[in-house]
């Protein structure tokens, strides 16, 4: 058996450990690579900054826990951009696996450093089942679909809320999803109602949604752990999506590295199978 | 009429919402909408407590049985109630109650459910760089095609990649950009939308007509 053999039948617990320690290794050791920044973030930052201060926007939490390495940091940096402009912030989920938990610590962290008050300042409507109808009967009243908050607070006690009867009183929606609820963002609300929105996803489900930022449905686009770098950077707070990069970068080379070396002991191996059987 | 009725039911809500797409807020039929609207959120918080009541007569049919893997079962069965009963008590009863920080609901999910769900999710990294070196050949002028393509998109996407595509002459980044994300993606991405969403509305007009009926469990 010659080295390209052996490559190829190499056990794969080599594997597991190479990726392992290319994710470990660049959280020891930094590498503070440079990020650059592409049109469709930049659009979405441009758009959050267009939005006049003090606005109504919302926040949707639409993403597993699974999934909260790439799309946390989107939330944070987007409550970052939003509560810097004094923008009152509504959030809610239509993922019932924890989405009104994850909006709940996230934004309650983020009011704390800007001095933000719960119901004035920002809500969390929590979840509700079936995501058409909350989506839908929201364009003619929040209330009837969300009678009360996350926490049971009846809407008409929290001062924000009775600003907000409807879309029509909302600035901006900025969607962070891992799932298909993004498309009925588009299809329901965008198609509807015309409220402009911005969709923060994971590195998988962004390719889908390059089509909606084309059509100007989607006004930018946030595509996985390198899209949320972007932001952060743009927001001017650099966290967890900026630091995951070197351990993304190192993975990613990794895989590239893998698939060569996989291609080359197959073709050698090939030609060495080949010449025995001549 | 166990078959009549669920497909008058289908019938009417279907109709109703799609009449009522047509007339202004404030009318009868529009306001019909927002109705049926909040019927569903309503029906479908019910079909969510069928699911608790589903899975625990499952699980504990096959403790009562000591099926195989009984005990992990019992475990199913705790976590449920152990998360479902603290969240739906009062919080003015106790702290601890609710779905509040600090409530028992908000420590399981915090730090038992979020982090097995993200160990989870990391784990695919760990199986998919296995896959790749075994899997992923260029056997064909498809797969080399596909391996090219991933190859520049992975680089593209890293900070290390995008300096490596900048040694070569041309905006190589922003060509991918340009070109394969906003070009062949996007027009094959539209293509699945498109066929996608002719599928739904074909299903649901056999579903409001009742032709389609798989959903009470008939062919």
């Amino acid at each position: 058996m010659n080295f390209w053999e052996k490559m190829e039948k190499m056990d794969r617990r080599w594997v597991y450990l190479m990726v392992g320690l290319s994710v470990i290794l660049p959280f020891i050791f930094p590498l503070d690579l440079p990020i650059s920044i592409t049109p469709e973030a930049q659009s979405v930052f441009d758009e959050v900054e267009k939005i006049p201060d003090g606005s109504t926007v919302m926040l949707v939490f639409d993403y597993y826990p699974s999934t909260i390495a790439e799309c946390e940091p989107m939330a944070i940096a987007a409550l970052h951009h939003f509560f810097r402009k004094n923008c009152k912030v509504i959030t809610l989920s239509n993922i019932p696996l924890g989405g009104p938990s994850m909006a709940e610590a996230v934004t309650r962290d983020m009011a704390e450093k800007y001095n933000k008050v719960y119901g004035v300042d920002f809500v969390n409507l929590g979840y509700k089942y079936g995501y058409v109808a909350v989506l839908s009967g929201m364009g003619q009243s929040i209330k009837s679909i969300f009678p009360t908050d996350n926490s049971g607070t009846p809407l008409e006690e929290l001062p924000l809320m009775t600003n907000v009867p409807n879309y029509d009183s909302v600035a901006f929606i900025f969607e962070i999803a891992d799932n298909a609820t993004a498309d009925y963002w588009v299809s329901i609300v965008y198609a509807q109602y015309g409220v402009p929105m911005v969709c923060g996803t994971t590195a998988v489900s962004a390719p889908k949604y390059y089509s909606f930022v084309a059509s100007g449905q989607f006004k930018g686009l946030l595509g996985g752990m390198k899209g949320a770098a972007e932001y952060e950077q743009l927001v001017g707070h650099n966290a967890a999506a900026v630091t995951g990069m070197s351990a993304q970068s190192l993975v990613h080379l990794l895989i590239i590295f893998l698939v060569i070396l996989g291609n080359i002991s197959f073709f050698l191996g090939r030609k060495g199978h080949k010449k025995e059987l001549v | 009429m166990r078959t009549t009725v669920p497909v008058l039911i289908a019938f009417i809500s279907g109709i109703v919402l799609v009449v009522s797409f047509f007339f202004r807020k404030g009318t009868w039929l529009g306001d019909l909408e927002q109705e049926f609207t909040v019927w569903l959120t309503i029906v479908g918080g019910f079909t969510l407590l069928l699911g608790v009541v589903s899975i625990t007569r499952v699980n504990w049919t096959a403790v009562k049985r000591k099926k195989e893997g009984w005990k992990y079962k019992i475990l199913t069965l705790i976590a449920i109630f152990a998360m479902a009963i603290p969240s739906v008590l009062s919080p003015d009863w106790s702290p601890l109650f609710g779905r509040a920080e600090g409530s028992i609901y908000d420590w399981l999910f915090q730090y038992q459910m979020s982090p097995m769900m993200a160990t989870m999710f990391a784990t695919l990294a760990f199986y998919i760089a296995s896959a790749a070196f075994r899997a992923f050949r260029a056997r064909s002028l498809e797969a080399t095609l596909l391996l090219v393509t991933a190859t520049l998109i992975m680089l593209w996407r890293i900070p290390m990649g995008e300096w490596f595509l900048n040694l070569f002459p041309g905006d190589i980044p922003y060509l991918l950009n340009t070109y394969i994300m906003g070009g062949i993606n996007m027009a094959v991405q539209r293509g699945i939308i498109i066929g996608a969403a002719l599928g739904a509305a074909s299903m649901s007009l056999r579903i409001i007509l009742g032709i389609e009926r798989t959903y009470m469990g008939k062919g």
